[in-house]
């Protein structure tokens, strides 16, 4: 069977945009890769895939799954077809992100110091101080250069016509960006000489980008500020990437045992005795970081570490307290955050969103809840979410009584119909939903995107759900040049 | 460097030594079993390298294939290479920004090896020398990609303090398991018994090389023991052992430096110093037990000084 007919076999939801097809044409930016892929057959397809699954395993690209006593190795589903985005469609992107950013980092840094946007009725103050991720140990503090967010990895999706959507604001411990980095290394081995052909723009800055912005915090003023990269530890499932950035950054992995607090001051225990830290990117939620602060029960943090951030004798990237901007809530005040700030029109659309705590809106939803999907504010990755297309009569009354109990916890939206992407799956190309997140830097010289991002995708069909904890996997996100 | 980041090197390395040890001690017990059935056991290795009941033993020890499942696939046994190379694996994960990124693969390749059912198949119903053979290949990999691709800085001092504290006391055990074997009874003239032995700490060549007499049993002990130019002798694991500590020296932590090099270099005093007459007056087996229990308070004393273990 040749590969033409694997795309004989590829048919497209017409109610869905597919980033491949438009109506039965390839678009353009997919012509190359199709052209190429015809050339080969099936053996040679399942060859690839086969070897991408043995580079990310022997490479250990792998997270463990510990069941009954003993670690199983399991990697990050990968599809071997790239998506891709045009240069229009990024430069749209990049700039609708940054304005989202500026507004998010004046947001954060009003909310925890004057509080104009409260005084002023935009947010409502009870919505900010219902949130669970805001942190009053953050208010009145002046973080180094007015920077909350050091990293963001925002959510996109689009809709049946190709619109782009802000799906979510990740600005507290985004992950992912090492599959964005590994992802291209596997497809420069597996599919030799079609990135140069295809003028994809390159992603490996970021480790470099992200250094510079680090280095720039350091609240000594030394040539050669000590850096780390503060991780849970070797049980983590993101523990790949906390030791991939580590060690293209060239940056010390630290683990809450090996720092110390004296005198206000950050140390890690080295064998040479301890020598101070300055500045520490942080893979540890804020409820964790400090036990002194936070959870008293926490062992990942180190005790004393907000009060030696809050003297101004550390920098901690990202700030905490970011979660009262990314939460679920507050995300539908983005859109006139921008307009409050930057006196600007959002460039990229929210998806409308309904506050379960408000009686109208919570009348509507309840009389349309097989068109929408009711999430929690404070969950993520695709937990405690009832998507209504699907959900049974009973699920729904169920769902609705936990609603009541505490309906600021809850907000819904229209289910969208994420766009959908070739994928090589059991021998035939297959269209599947996906979403894309790109990862933003902010430093003192302005937000930086690298283009590209990860691209998870729902593997099972028809599904809408693309985290990886509901059984997504990802593909490499190409951004063309021209 | 940090303290976390060194002890797990250093254990990497132990790891990784004893896995070289355990292979290479399985292979040669196999093929002399396969010689001269009457009077072989597997008794000793399982003593060196496990910590089996001796009661245990005596039933394991009649089977080879048992022996080599139990040995080297038994998710149950803490001292198989499957949980040995387990540990090793896990040591290289926590500290991978320390590593080459070839070091890490090399290590995480062993593991998919070795947790391949092909290998615990092989060892039950294929020839098991062969499958040994791949997994020593692996463990050279490892040594080699240690060679060529580390830095030389503190991270290589320490993976070879651990390797060559690893293999002196290795090398001590394995001599004096062996000599117990036989009650310290030097007048016993079994050439297979030595022969095997120095197979499987590659230093039959050598010693062929070395005396023209046969094989004595003094003979071995200034070998295994005194030998500078064998790789596996208890002198040059220490004499190695002390040059890659010396890389350590520095002006911070300067107290607990001194500690520990008087310790290696009192213990290396002692060995250079001694030949196999003074041994033998001495009482090999006292001797030996002396030796192992110095090497053992070096490592304790790393633990304290540079390990941050409180």
């Amino acid at each position: 069977m040749q590969t033409s007919d694997l795309l004989n076999s590829y048919v497209v939801d017409p109610n869905t945009w597919d980033e491949m097809y438009a109506h039965s044409d390839v678009r353009q930016q997919y012509q190359h890769v199709v052209e190429f892929l015809q050339q080969m057959n099936i053996e040679e397809l399942n060859k690839k895939e086969e070897m991408a699954k043995k580079m990310f395993m022997s490479q250990g690209i792998t997270f463990t799954v510990y069941n009954s006593g003993e670690g199983i190795e399991k990697i990050f589903p990968f599809d071997i077809i790239p998506r891709i985005i045009t240069a229009s469609e990024w430069t749209y992107i990049e700039s609708g992100i940054r304005q989202r950013l500026k507004a998010l980092n004046l947001f954060l840094k009003d909310v925890y110091n004057s509080q104009f946007i409260l005084k002023d009725g935009v947010v409502p103050t009870e919505m900010v101080y219902s949130c669970p991720h805001f942190l009053r140990e953050m208010h009145g503090f002046q973080v180094p250069h007015d920077i909350y967010v050091h990293v963001a990895g925002i959510d996109l999706i689009r809709d049946q016509d190709g619109t782009f959507y802000i799906l979510e604001d990740n600005l507290r411990t985004p992950s992912g960006v090492s599959y964005m980095l590994e992802n291209r290394e596997i497809t420069k081995r597996i599919f030799p000489d079609l990135i140069p052909r295809n003028n994809v723009r390159t992603v490996t800055e970021y480790p470099d980008i992200l250094h510079r912005n680090l280095v720039s915090l350091s609240p000594r003023q030394t040539a050669n500020p000590t850096i780390v990269l503060l991780t849970p530890g070797i049980y983590n499932s993101a523990y790949f990437e906390h030791t991939t950035l580590a060690r293209l950054m060239g940056v010390e992995l630290v683990e809450g045992r090996d720092l110390v607090i004296d005198n206000h001051r950050v140390y890690m225990k080295t064998t040479s005795g301890l020598q101070r830290v300055d500045v520490i990117y942080r893979r540890v939620d804020d409820e964790f970081l400090d036990p002194l602060v936070f959870r008293p029960d926490s062992m990942l943090g180190v005790a004393g570490i907000i009060s030696a951030y809050r003297k101004g004798n550390v920098a901690i990237v990202n700030a905490p307290g970011n979660g009262v901007a990314d939460d679920k809530a507050i995300y539908a005040y983005v859109p006139a955050m921008i307009r409050y700030y930057l006196n600007e029109e959002p460039i990229l659309k929210n998806v409308p969103t309904y506050q379960l705590g408000n009686r109208e809106e919570q009348e509507y939803v309840f009389s349309n809840m097989n068109r929408m999907v009711v999430k929690k504010t404070n969950e993520s990755g695709g937990y405690g979410m009832l998507m209504g297309h699907t959900a049974s009569d009973e699920e729904i009354q169920r769902y609705q009584a936990e609603i009541l109990k505490d309906p600021r916890q809850y907000i819904a939206q229209p289910i969208i119909s994420l766009s959908s992407a070739p994928c090589y799956m059991n021998g035939r190309m297959q269209p599947r939903r996906i979403d894309l997140r790109p990862y933003a830097l902010c430093g003192p010289d302005g937000i930086q995107i690298v283009p590209g991002g990860l691209t998870r995708v729902a593997l099972r069909e028809g599904s809408l759900v693309v985290n990886s904890s509901q059984g997504g996997g990802s593909k490499d996100t190409w951004v063309l040049a021209s | 460097m940090l303290s976390r980041v060194a002890d797990s090197l250093y254990w990497m390395s132990r790891y990784m030594e004893r896995t070289d040890g355990i292979l290479r001690m399985l292979r040669i017990n196999y093929a002399s079993s396969q010689d001269d059935i009457q009077d072989f056991s597997w008794k000793p290795a399982l003593r060196i390298f496990s910590y089996i009941a001796e009661k245990d033993a005596g039933t394991v020890a009649q089977n080879s294939r048992e022996v080599l499942q139990y040995m080297v696939t038994d998710r149950e046994n803490a001292n198989s290479v499957l949980s040995i190379v387990t540990r090793a694996r896990e040591n290289a994960r926590s500290v991978q920004d320390h590593i080459t990124k070839e070091l890490w693969q090399c290590l995480n390749e062993f593991y998919h090896i070795i947790r391949d059912g092909q290998v615990a198949r092989g060892l039950h119903a294929d020839d098991p020398i062969s499958i040994l053979d791949v997994l020593i290949r692996q463990g050279l990999l490892y040594y080699g990609t240690t060679d060529v691709t580390m830095a030389r800085g503190e991270g290589y001092a320490f993976i070879n303090i651990g390797k060559f504290l690893e293999r002196g006391v290795q090398s001590a055990d394995i001599l004096d398991i062996k000599f117990s074997d036989l009650q310290y009874d030097f007048t016993l003239m079994d050439t297979n018994y030595w022969k095997y032995l120095l197979l499987s700490i590659s230093g039959y060549e050598l010693y062929l090389k070395t005396y023209r007499t046969g094989f004595e049993a003094r003979n071995v002990v200034e070998l295994i023991v005194l030998n500078e130019d064998f790789p596996r002798s208890v002198i040059y694991s220490v004499n190695q052992l002390y040059r890659y500590f010396e890389r350590l020296k520095s002006d911070r932590n300067k107290e607990a430096y001194l500690k520990i090099e008087f310790m290696i270099g009192r213990i290396r005093s002692r060995v250079k110093y001694s030949t196999v007459e003074s041994i033998l007056e001495h009482g090999l087996h006292s001797y030996l037990k002396g030796l192992k229990q110095d090497l053992y308070e070096v490592g304790n004393a790393f633990n304290l000084h540079y390990f941050a273990y409180t």
